[in-house]
Parts: C-alpha cells; structure tokens; sequence
C-alpha cells in the first residue's frame, strides 16, 4: 500500500491506480458488519433495491407486500454503531401501494425526486418522492422494467418488450420476438439506445430501440457452432430460463444467469460467448434474480445471490472468491455501492444486510497502552507505524 | 483476533507472483495432457473386454485444477491440434467425454475389423482426425464436405461411429458405449448415494475411496470421486484431515 502511495505522489503511476488497487482489497475483505444496520421495515421478503446514482445516499427497496421503502445510507452520528433509518414509507394503508409484490423498483437517473415501480399487479407506477404520491399510472401486465432518461422498457408477459415514454405518459412501441415471458430488462451504460431482454424461451436478444426491425441479435451459447447444441437448444443463450441480466460498467460485457445453474459473460458489441467458466451458480429463482457487478475495482467482482447466500465471482476469470454468509433465506436481490465499496443484499427473510469492508481496524490493545502511557503519544496512523523500531530511544 | 485469512488480490502479491510466473506459463498445456492421462488410467479397460478406448469426462479435470476456463481453453487447443476428440453423451447437455484420438481410432478399427463397413469407417476417421473438432453432423456437411452417400452413412450409424440426433443430424458417438454410459449412471447414482447415507451427509474423500463398492459400482471409486467432484454434485471443503465430500441438496440425482 505504501509503495502505491509512493508511486502516486512521485508520478510513476497513473492516480486511478492507487483508487483500483484499493477498492480492490476493500472488496475482498467485505463482511457482515456488526456495527451497520439496516432498519427492518418490510413484513414480507425484498425483492428489489436500487440505490440513486448522484450521492449513492439514498437506497430504494421494494418488497413481496407491495410496500416501498426509502432509506438514508449515510453515517452522520460520530459513532460506527448505526442504523439506516427508514425516511419514508409507502404502507399497506396508503391509498397508491401496490396491491400485489413489488418486482422493480429504480430511481429516476438524474435526480431523486422521482421513481419507478413495477409489480405484479400490472401496474407500472411513477412516483413522486417528496408527497409519495403516484404521479401516473400505465397498465401492462409486467413486472420487470428499466428506466433510462426518461424512457421505460418494461418486459412483459405476453413476450414483447413495451417502450414507454415518461414525460408524455404514452407508450411509444413495441419490439417484438421473444417467445416467452420477459425475465429480465436492462439499458446499456455504454449506449443510450441498446436494451437487453432475457426470457423464459432461453433467449437473450440485444435491440436498438432506433430501429423498426426486430433484434440486432440473439446470443448464442455455443458461438453459432451449431454442432455443440441439441437442436432445440440451438442459438440459445442458456439451457434453461434466463433470469438474470447485468451489465458491466462500461457496459463492453454483459452476464446473464439462467436455471441450467449457468453464468454467461457475454461481449455486449458481438454478441460472443467469451466461455469463462463460472462453474455450476446454483439458480433456482422463478423470476428475475437481480445480480450486480463491482465498479472501480481492478479485476472485477460479480456479487451473485446463490441460494442464502451471496457468491463473489471474479468477472473474467471464472473463479469464485468467497460466499457471503448472513441470510436466514433465500436471497433475491443484491446492490453495490461504488463509492463506499459496500454491498447491500436483500431477500425472503425480510432482512437488509450491509456488507462493508473490514480493514486494517485499531486493536483494543493499542489503545490502552495508549492511555497508559499518559497520552504522551499523538495516536499515530497505522500506516507509518512499524513493527520494528523501539520506543524505547 | 480474526482467525479468517484474508482476500488479497494479485496486486498486492507483487513478489510471489514474479517467482512463480516462470514455472507456471509453460506448464499449461502439459498439466492437462498429463491429468488426462492419469485420469484415462483410472478408466476400468477389462470391463468393456477392451472394445472402448479410456473415456474421461471433461468435468473430471475442473476437480484437478482449479481453473475453469483456463481448462476449457486448453482442452479446445488440444482438440484444436487433433489431438484429443470430444462426444456429447447424451444424458447430459453439460457432459462431455473426451477420448485421445490415437485412442479413439485404433478401437474403432480394432472393432470394424473383419465387417464390411470397415472401408466407409476408415474414410471417415481419415477425413474426421486431423481436421474436424464438431460434436455433430448434418446431412448437408455429410454429403457435401465429407463426400459421403446415403448408404455409407447408414453404414457409419451401424458401426456405431455415428448417432441420431434428429432427422438428418447425427452426433459424432464411441462404438458400444452403451454399457459405459449405463454403468456410469448406475455407479454415479450409487456413489452419491453413499455420501448421502453416510452421516450428516458428508463424507472424507479419503474415507469414500476405501470405501467397499457395492455391486452397482463397476468403476473405480476414484473415478466417480473425479467426476461428482468436478460436476459440483458435491460440495468439496478443505478441511485438515484432508477433503470432505458433503452432499449438495437440490441434486435431480
């Protein structure tokens, strides 16, 4: 670490270096936090979180009773035993909830003062943050959306993909293909306008929302090598459902899970295959499982709910880093957060937890001496500190 | 105290990774090479009375190393090179077997010998070795690059090189590997059967290859040991007596 701070301040090294190689090993050394807490509100299992872009301080969560509720992620007491405390909720008895599970919730992208919500009532609710009320409504039998600017995908279950416009409250059209009911949705980062769509037909198709025609493409498992597949599994992105989506953050790679207990990591511009071999990610979600990917980190990490638990993959090797341990159920839904390098999971047992790295923590037995020897010591920054010299001259 | 070890990333192992970065490049290709053939050693050849050429499955090399892709890469270089050939078995979309090619054609001959479809056989292993590295075959790949009638492909699907896949497809398949694919199942089963009884439900790998093997395990234990291994039928956790086997719920086995 000292020899990255050296390279930094003398120029060797680029400055983004030293922040890669550091958020690196603060996500390697994510833990369960004794001290970080998550106020329980839900009754119900979470299915969805999103935390908004802007100051990474305000985290959306959606859960199986239809009740959404607004956090505030950051640490203002001097203490580091804390609570994320609830700032409002949309309740069983407000007169807009949802009146069945809560499937996607997302923040609008350049500001919190509004949000999104889809469920399984077929209702696609647009919300305004500060009187929570619902500002308008769209009926279509979906319950996986994608906000981008101001146009929502929303993947439906009679298979096609609605696009619909925010500010005008209309739909503005369909893309048609897949066969199957939509799992999963998701917008490029990279390019405002190419989409991502997962079904329950083993499909993944890639669109250009500007053009008329169908997909730019399907993703194909076996790399169009047509031999490798039985024929019906020809051309198919999985050998089973895909439920999961998820694009990098420079948007050049996209993974995608499915229930043959597969993860694919996909070229997002070709459409390859790039075969990296994850090993069996147990999967065995009916509906969307929302799955996220580091960001700023120097080999990427894949947070992956498996199960009760949540597996850490490394992006492009393949191999899994660790399992994260902490849920009493399934769980359904997991967040980064880029700037703290935490990760917030949610799931069936009605729980958030954060998982915040562990570094470096001052041992107790240092501050005692401390106050022992009078304080005739300044407390000195652990990273100047060696294990070597004596105090004695 | 955290008795946990911790996570550190390759950046931070600057020194250990310049020593060990020699040695560990040029051992690539060879490791596999040789765990294949480690792994053909333990294949059961009296079983078969000899007519099947050492089988391995491909998911028994990820028990061996601990690199997925890098195994996968590897493999489909040496298929690349003609070295080593590929079958999809079929009771499995995942299952691939792999069978050195020098292998795979002196069987096959040794089993045409004497048959009429010896000549049709011949011709296709010479056009199949070298060049191709497909699991499967169509009709028109058949007629048109192969050169190959209709008769000669039936005669090629009665040798047992080649099966149906569906109307005018066919996978590329090992002659009378029917027994091994029923064996493999029965003595799969068994084998997960045993971690499964055994209790708490995990078991010391150690301990599971001194086990007996019952009358439905017609391969060595270590094979099966290989394969569930590798297939992540079951959980593998270091321990420090060794590697614990612990049966994975949710198995359709």
């Amino acid at each position: 670490m000292l020899s990255f701070l050296y390279a930094r301040q003398s120029g060797l090294d680029d400055p983004v270096r030293l922040r890669r190689a550091e958020s690196t090993r603060r996500v390697l050394s994510l833990e369960l936090n004794h001290n970080r807490d998550v106020d329980r509100i839900h009754g119900n299992g979470i299915n969805t979180l999103d935390t908004e872009v802007i100051d990474g301080r305000y985290m959306l969560s959606g859960g199986s009773d239809g009740v959404i509720v607004i956090y505030d992620l950051e640490n203002n007491s001097k203490k580091p035993q804390y609570t994320c405390k609830a700032i409002c909720t949309v309740g069983r008895s407000s007169r807009h909830v949802h009146k069945f599970s809560v499937e996607t919730v997302q923040w609008y992208p350049h500001d919190t003062g509004m949000f999104v919500s889809s469920s399984f009532d077929k209702t696609m609710k647009v919300w305004d943050t500060e009187t929570l009320k619902v500002v308008s409504e769209l009926l279509c039998y979906s319950s996986h959306s994608a906000l981008l600017c101001s146009v929502l995908a929303v993947g439906t279950k009679d298979p096609k993909v609605q696009l619909c416009d925010l500010k005008s409250g209309s739909r503005i059209h369909i893309l048609q293909g897949h066969r199957g009911e939509i799992l999963s949705v998701r917008w490029s980062p990279r390019y405002d306008h190419i989409l991502a769509t997962a079904s329950t037909d083993s499909r993944v198709r890639i669109w250009d929302v500007r053009r008329a025609s169908g997909s730019l493409f399907t993703l194909d498992q076996h790399n169009g090598d047509k031999s490798k597949a039985s024929s019906e599994a020809v051309n198919t992105a999985h050998n089973g459902r895909v439920n999961g989506l998820c694009f990098t953050a420079d948007g050049l790679h996209l993974l995608s899970t499915g229930t043959d207990d597969r993860m694919r990591l996909w070229n997002s511009g070709t459409g390859e295959n790039t075969l990296v071999n994850y090993g069996k990610v147990v999967n065995e979600s009916r509906k969307g499982l929302k799955f996220t990917v580091s960001r700023g980190c120097s080999p990427e990490f894949v947070f992956v709910p498996c199960g009760s638990s949540v597996a850490v993959y490394g992006l492009h090797s393949g191999e899994l880093i660790t399992m994260l341990r902490g849920h009493y159920n399934n769980v359904d839904c997991c967040e980064f957060h880029p700037d703290y390098q935490e990760l917030y999971s949610g799931g069936k047992d009605c729980n958030i937890l954060a998982w915040v790295p562990v570094l470096r923590q001052p041992g107790i037995e240092d501050d005692e001496t401390n106050s022992k020897r009078g304080g005739t010591q300044a407390a000195i920054n652990p990273a100047f500190e060696d294990a070597w010299s004596s105090d004695e001259d | 105290m955290s008795r946990k070890r911790a996570l550190i990333a390759d950046t931070f192992c600057l020194t250990k990774r310049r020593r060990c970065a020699a040695d560990s490049v040029t051992d690539g290709a060879a490791d596999i090479r040789s765990s294949l053939q480690y792994l053909m050693t333990l294949f059961s050849r009296k079983l078969f009375n000899d007519s099947l050429p050492p089988v391995v499955l491909k998911h028994q090399l990820y028990s061996l190393h601990n690199d997925k892709t890098s195994v996968d890469k590897q493999v489909n270089e040496l298929r690349e090179n003609g070295d080593l050939l590929m079958f999809q078995l079929g009771f499995d979309s995942e299952a691939f077997a792999l069978v050195f090619a020098e292998d795979y054609r002196t069987k096959v001959l040794q089993g045409e010998a004497g048959r009429e479809t010896l000549g049709t056989v011949e011709k296709f292993l010479a056009k199949l070795i070298p060049g191709c590295s497909d699991l499967s075959f169509n009709k028109e790949k058949m007629l048109k690059e192969f050169l190959f009638t209709d008769p000669a492909i039936t005669q090629l699907v009665k040798s047992g090189v080649l099966t149906v896949r569906d109307a005018g497809s066919w996978w590329l398949s090992i002659p009378n590997s029917g027994k091994f694919i029923k064996y493999f199942i029965k003595g799969r089963k068994a084998v997960l059967g045993m971690v499964k009884k055994s209790k708490y439900g995990e078991i010391l790998k150690t301990e599971l290859e001194g086990h007996h093997t019952t009358s439905q395990v017609k391969f060595q234990m270590k094979y099966h040991i290989h394969e569930i291994m590798g297939a992540e039928l079951v959980e593998s956790i270091q321990t420090t007596s060794g590697t614990l086997l612990r049966y994975v719920d949710g198995n359709v086995n």
